[in-house]
């Protein structure tokens, strides 16, 4: 019956309950939505790096004097346990000729069997043969490159074999605005060393395993090699989109705030409004932990209806802002999504709740005596 | 048996420039069973009293017992359970609450006691019937003439079947014949239920009903007329 005297007290004044229900709604809906579509931000991000989160990536410590990683260092990661492959990458900043244009690209020697298992090709086919190159995609479009155009690089000219599909930021290797030349022609037009290895893991759970064994075998006098896990950064960035995502709903939030202020509003003015019939309650027998109730329930009404309407809307506002931003709704669709729906609807109650806890406290303090009085 | 000792109780309103002396050494007693009407002008400190009997306030000197037990020193949670159980309420303006019908109306101080629904609905039910609205049950306050609230309020008062039955001016919105239909009830359940009535007024018309008829002015007693 208490949740019904609640109810019939919130329809006595219907527009101003319809009123605060809509304030927290939009919240909900607010943080709601943004919650899901900085995770699904976060998600379309790191799709991008999926590749190499099993990637360990060793550079020579320049601090200690070294400039590049020595062969028999390579050797040595290879036998590491675990370790699927290790990619030694030397790469240098040539000149490239193509049709009267004349640029400084970036030169990378692979393997070509590394090259296949690392990237796609758009156009052509990859083959790292004396004498041809693989270019990247953006460099291609630059230049106007095509399968069997020739480039001439340092003075010496190679035939485009294959042009690569466009790839996101990577941490190790980007090609989208270079050329890929075999080792043996990389050897004759550069004489840089090993600058780099890429080294693969088996499975994500080796990564430590191998960054440890490295560190062991190879640094153990002193500081040669810099090893970097992959899924460190991964990590970092990650954490970085979770704050910006905590930051965004902190600004929704706000429009939560103002639907609670809105509700302190009008649960104030209707214990103004009813302290004649408070005292009337009082001087029946109601306790003031009755009076408590009644109110806090009528609180806990509004935060219900809004928060449950938003927080069904904040799904529909989620696969919007993903369809309008990320051109794509679907991210929307995943588990994460549940949380930020349970977490707006508890969010919406608990403000609606807080907010009546003043307006009813201070209706249970009313004397009974004075509330009587009260015209 | 005493349901209701004052003794020499005393009422002081206190603001920032001065004090006002409600009661100044009030001592009477209502045994069981007992109708007493407290008559007098207005400013005669009649509501104070009566507000005190109903532990809705506290004496500021004296005693008052309800009973056998001292008001003030009990706590709001005690006063509040006190008033529940033993004292029914029936005010000048109805008081109804607008949102409830009639019956659940009744039932609030049942509700209140945590009495169970069915228990609660079934007395409610036998109540409205007491005072003749048994088709109106359903009804709101506003869908009922003054009359009908009146006897709504009379039935809610009775609720929890409290030993005294504390009634501000039950007649002072009412028409006099309507009026002397809700007197009528009241002293029915006075004489037929054994209620013990409280009433107070400054219709000198409605003296007739009650056994004892206390004056009051300024504050004190001014006459005990015993009418029965």
């Amino acid at each position: 019956m208490y949740i019904d005297i609640a109810r019939r007290n919130l329809e006595r004044a219907k527009i101003r309950s319809v009123l605060a229900v809509v304030g927290i709604f939009i919240g909900v809906m607010a943080v709601g939505a943004i919650g899901i579509f900085g995770e699904s931000l976060k998600v379309a991000v790191m799709q991008n790096f999926e590749d190499v989160a099993n990637e360990i990536v060793v550079y020579p410590n320049p601090q200690q004097g070294y400039s590049y990683v020595e062969d028999r260092d390579i050797r040595t990661i290879e036998k590491i346990p675990g370790v699927k492959s290790a990619i030694a990458l030397r790469s240098d900043a040539l000149s490239l000729e193509f049709k009267n244009k004349k640029i400084i690209a970036t030169v990378y020697a692979m393997d070509e069997k590394n090259l296949k298992e690392m990237f796609e090709a758009d156009k052509g086919s990859i083959k790292l043969s004396s004498g041809s190159c693989v270019v990247g995609k953006r460099l291609a479009d630059f230049l106007s490159l095509k399968i069997g155009s020739k480039i001439t690089l340092e003075g010496r000219e190679l035939k485009v074999a294959a042009i690569l599909k466009d790839v996101g930021a990577r941490f190790d290797i980007n090609p989208n605005f270079a050329v890929l030349v075999s080792e043996d022609d990389f050897k004759k037009i550069s004489g840089s060393e090993v600058s780099m290895v890429i080294v693969k893991a088996e499975s994500l759970e080796d990564v430590p395993e191998i960054k440890k064994a490295i560190e062991e075998r190879i640094n153990k006098k002193e500081e040669k090699l810099i090893v970097v896990e992959m899924k460190m950064i991964l990590q970092t960035i990650e954490n970085a989109f979770g704050q910006i995502n905590l930051f965004l709903m902190a600004i929704a939030a706000i429009s939560l705030l103002v639907a609670g202020v809105s509700i302190l509003n009008i649960m104030l003015m209707s214990t103004i409004e009813r302290t004649k019939e408070i005292g009337v309650m009082r001087a029946i027998g109601a306790q003031r932990s009755t009076i408590l109730k009644i109110f806090i329930t009528e609180a806990a009404i509004l935060g219900l209806i809004g928060s449950m309407i938003g927080s069904a809307l904040s799904l529909v506002g989620g696969i919007l802002i993903d369809y309008a931003i990320l051109q794509d709704w679907s991210y929307a669709l995943q588990p994460s999504t549940v949380f930020y729906i349970i977490l707006g609807l508890s969010v919406g109650i608990s403000t609606a709740i807080f907010s009546g806890l003043y307006p009813a406290w201070k209706a249970s303090k009313l004397e009974p005596i004075e509330a009587l009085r009260y015209e | 048996m005493k349901i209701i000792e004052l003794i020499d109780v005393q009422k002081i309103y206190k603001t920032q420039y001065y004090e006002v002396h409600a009661l100044r050494g009030i001592s009477f007693d209502v045994e069981k069973g007992d109708f007493l009407i407290i008559m007098g002008p207005s400013g005669s400190g009649k509501s104070t009293l009566l507000h005190l009997i109903g532990c809705l306030d506290k004496p500021s000197a004296g005693k008052v017992l309800i009973n056998g037990v001292e008001t003030s020193k009990l706590s709001d949670f005690e006063l509040t359970n006190l008033r529940r159980d033993n004292i029914g309420f029936i005010f000048q303006q109805y008081n109804l609450v607008s949102t409830l019908t009639a019956l659940e109306n009744v039932e609030l101080p049942m509700l209140f006691k945590g009495t169970p629904k069915n228990l609660r609905q079934k007395r409610a039910k036998e109540l409205l019937e007491l005072v003749g609205l048994e088709k109106e049950i359903d009804r709101r306050p506003n869908e009922l003439s003054g009359g009908q609230q009146q006897r709504v309020a009379i039935a809610r008062a009775l609720a929890n079947s409290p030993s005294v039955l504390l009634c501000d001016e039950p007649t002072g919105n009412l028409d006099s014949k309507t009026g002397e239909q809700i007197m009528k009830i009241i002293r029915d359940l006075n004489e037929e239920k054994g209620v013990t009535v409280v009433l107070v007024t400054h219709d000198v018309n409605l003296k007739k009903f009650g056994d004892t008829v206390i004056h009051l002015r300024d504050g004190k007693i001014q006459e005990v007329e015993h009418v029965h």
